[in-house]
């Protein structure tokens, strides 16, 4: 298949769906094939988890059109096989043979149980370069444990850190640490692992040889807090609650239409702020003289600003507020982000349409290379949809051959 | 197994970063091997001067913030302000392979630095720029900080406990995530110019960066107009999903239960097998109908465990359960540490602190051993007189005009 991108000409086959509900290691090959390579998702006759769980354009589950498979296998091709059957497995075999990159997505027992280990994979082919993605990792005391976005999110420190600075949090010591409704974790460890491929890439550029990338989902979490470490290993306590935050305003507060950013950490942007409020006169008080001075009496200052907050929308406040330089933002929901001009203008948001027509859109790509763009090349694949396609154009397969890899080939 | 040799080495790096996200993706560079030359200027200082710094003493060299995304780095100080300054940064943006940035929109620009100026010195150059809000359309000129892109997002609408204010994650994590698609996207260009000699400019924005994980959310949204509720911690197809006290203070459990089998696990561990019985908790329909009534239930038998027991005992009877770790306890994981993914370069001011690394192996190693952080200006010396080799005597003209500080 002709394809352009950076990684153009590269062949990716992807083996995750022995997992139930984890984004990672799918996000991971949707973006080696966002950047031009061929990825080739192998399912067993069951199919993807993320098929089975929608949401669904009508509501109706079908399992080739749930939105969470479609925007975690666009850019892919699909082939089905029984790995479990010696044909299927050989097959896999086959494929994994011609392979620059496999992506795994079990945990470290399926990984011995199927084989896949990289001493255990062909050793015609030196240059694979094999990742995979799993909860603890597969080395360690805790390599054999079970998890989850909820888990890595936990045991990766960010669920403590929630809610972050600034938050409105009116009983931090009772407040429960959170996870996001998302799941983060996997596209967290899905970014990592593309980043960790193509890093691998690299290095055999130098060498010929590939390697074998064991990414753990805890440590991709933690890795994208270095400055909630910084606290514990520099033995300054970080604090949970706003008020001793360092200078105050910089928190966000109710407004007449849900949420607004308040942010006026310098004192420059304090006094434009209170322009803004029309100056009240509890502006000139001396407990609220300076940005430590405002975070030490913030008790007393945030129901004042909650009453002017009150009285504006959001928007009307962010538009006098960025006018004079103050970071001041209205918060969105996801619909208000969707259609804002911004996103509009970037044409961000990817345009989709259901079997019956139904149009939606999902997430584009966040980067934008000029030379290499970001492209859609093809929606996800349906079940099955390239299994001859696919083993005859990678393995030269005859239809007999096809016949033996566990599943009647479509 | 050799460890392979690391993937950016000759590359270098010129880094104009600020704050947290495109220093710490310069920083993944330079654990890659890449040598990265970060510019800072004395009157635009950010975390170095911010906390938390080394047992609450304040000092440019003091910041666990700064030191902890600048690892591995060179430090050279120019007055980028003054046109001599700016020659000085040319010439080592001559000598680099990549740039990145992320100043307000047009920042780079007024100072001679942008795309355009550098591709004429440079003409492979790989420039990133990354902005809250990106580099075109209308808000391209809004500052916004990590609230503001969580907030925009829609991320925060989605986060929070049922029926209370949205939330915003911890961490700062829409800086160092908008910093992995930065490294991502560089290592493809990168890729791409070993084979074709192209460089080419990258624009990243990381309001886009957190709504690449709304798919779900956006499909619906725009599908019919519903916006997602807040749910606290718990799961649409999963019950229990949750965090549950355990013993002491602020001490969390997360479990989460996928099916009938892992239920009747969980029941048994806790001393309450009956409860799988129970019609309102035996199958995962009812439990998602009945968590108000299951979930004290489940931790009136957590309020007397140790964190670590509850996790271990349903781990071994196969069901999905973790600590819920504070930042001190995930530099003390004694897993994490065993992986390698806690690493504690030695800092000649501070001493060694203790770090997160790359959260992967390679070939069982760990790919990135970091070096401390640069001391303020450090490698002054040895960026201009050995790299561009500037004599002393223009050195020391230089240093006292206030061009090199």
């Amino acid at each position: 298949m002709l394809r352009e991108g950076a990684l153009a000409g590269l062949k990716v086959l992807e083996l995750t769906d022995q997992v139930s509900g984890q984004v990672a290691g799918s996000f991971c090959a949707r973006l080696l094939g966002d950047a031009g390579a061929d990825v080739v998702k192998v399912e067993s006759p069951q199919g993807d988890h993320y098929r089975k769980s929608g949401p669904y354009p009508d509501g109706v589950p079908d399992p080739d059109c749930s939105g969470m498979f479609l925007y975690l296998n666009s850019n892919k091709r699909g082939v089905v096989l029984d790995i479990e059957s010696p044909g299927g497995r050989a097959a896999f075999q086959d494929l994994v043979a011609t392979s620059d990159f496999l992506v795994l997505g079990q945990n470290s027992s399926q990984v011995e149980r199927f084989g896949l280990s990289r001493e255990r994979l062909p050793e015609s082919n030196q240059g694979l370069i094999v990742v995979t993605i799993t909860p603890f990792g597969l080395t360690g005391l805790n390599s054999a444990y079970l998890g989850d976005d909820l888990i890595a999110i936990s045991s990766g420190g960010m669920a403590y850190a929630t809610p972050g600075i600034p938050d409105r949090v009116e009983d931090p010591g009772r407040e429960p640490p959170l996870r996001s409704n998302t799941h983060m974790a996997g596209y967290l460890a899905g970014v990592q692992g593309a980043m960790a491929s193509v890093a691998a890439l690299l290095s055999r550029s130098m060498t010929g040889t590939g390697c074998e990338i064991d990414l753990s989902m805890q440590e991709a979490v933690a890795a994208v807090m270095p400055f909630e470490l910084a606290h514990a290993s520099y033995h300054e306590a970080k604090p949970r609650r706003p008020e001793i935050f360092g200078v105050m305003p910089n928190t966000y507060l109710p407004c007449q239409d849900g949420y607004v950013v308040v942010m006026a950490v310098m004192d420059a942007h304090w006094r434009n702020l209170m322009v803004i409020a029309d100056n009240p006169d509890w502006a000139e008080l001396e407990v609220f003289s300076s940005g430590v001075e405002r975070a030490r009496n913030w008790d007393a200052l945030e129901p004042l600003l909650l009453e002017w907050t009150m009285a504006h929308t959001g928007a009307e406040i962010a538009q006098l507020a960025q006018e004079r330089g103050i970071p001041c933002f209205p918060a969105y929901t996801v619909g208000q982000m969707v259609d804002s001009a911004h996103v509009i203008e970037r044409g961000f948001m990817v345009d989709m349409e259901g079997p019956g027509g139904q149009k939606f859109k999902l997430p584009g790509y966040p980067a934008r290379l000029e030379r290499t763009p970001w492209k859609f090349f093809r929606p996800a694949p349906k079940l099955g949809e390239h299994t001859s396609e696919v083993l005859g154009e990678w393995l030269g397969y005859s239809d007999a051959q096809l016949s033996t890899v566990g599943v009647e080939a479509r | 197994m050799t460890t392979p040799p690391l993937p950016l080495e000759g590359i270098r790096i010129a880094d104009f970063g600020q704050i947290i996200a495109v220093p710490y993706t310069a920083q993944m560079l330079a654990w890659m091997g890449a040598e990265v030359i970060l510019i800072e200027t004395e009157d635009r200082l950010t975390t170095r001067v911010w906390p938390p710094f080394a047992e609450a003493e304040p000092g440019v060299n003091r910041s666990g913030g700064f030191n902890l995304v600048n690892s591995s780095k060179m430090s050279c100080t120019l007055n980028l302000r003054d046109p001599e300054g700016v020659a000085l940064a040319k010439q080592i943006i001559a000598v680099s392979d990549v740039l990145v940035e992320n100043y307000s929109s047009g920042t780079m620009e007024r100072m001679g630095l942008g795309y355009e100026a550098v591709q004429a010195i440079r003409p492979d150059v790989v420039y990133l720029s990354l902005g809250a809000f990106g580099r075109t359309g209308p808000m391209k000129d809004l500052v916004g900080f990590h609230s503001v892109i969580n907030l925009f997002s829609g991320l925060a609408s989605v986060t929070g406990h049922k029926g209370s204010h949205p939330r915003i994650m911890g961490g700062l994590f829409p800086d160092a995530f908008s910093g992995c698609y930065c490294v991502l996207a560089l290592l493809e260009a990168l890729y791409h110019r070993a084979n074709t000699g192209e460089g080419q400019y990258i624009e990243v924005a990381m309001t886009e960066v957190l709504a690449t994980i709304l798919p779900e959310a956006v499909m619906e949204y725009t599908l019919d107009g519903t916006e997602p509720e807040r749910v606290g911690n718990r799961h649409q197809e999963k019950a229990p999903h949750n965090v549950f006290r355990c013993l002491g203070d602020e001490n969390w459990v997360a479990i989460s239960v996928e099916d009938d089998a892992q239920f009747r696990a969980l029941a048994q561990v806790a001393g309450i097998p009956k409860l799988a019985e129970d019609p309102r908790f035996s199958t995962t329909e009812a439990r998602l109908s009945h968590q108000d009534e299951l979930e004290p239930l489940i931790e009136q038998w957590t309020l007397g465990c140790q964190v670590e027991d509850v996790v271990e005992k349903l781990q071994a009877a196969g069901v999905p359960a973790g600590p819920v770790l504070d930042s001190a306890q995930v530099l003390a994981d004694p897993h994490m540490v065993q992986r390698g993914y806690v690493q504690s370069p030695d800092h000649p001011i501070v001493g060694p602190r203790p770090m997160g690394a790359f959260s992967w192996t390679v070939d069982g190693g760990q790919p990135a051993i970091p070096r401390s952080a640069p001391l303020f200006g450090e490698h002054n010396k040895k960026v201009i007189q050995e790299l561009l080799q500037v004599p002393g005597e223009e050195f020391e003209r230089l240093m006292q005009n206030g061009v090199i500080r």
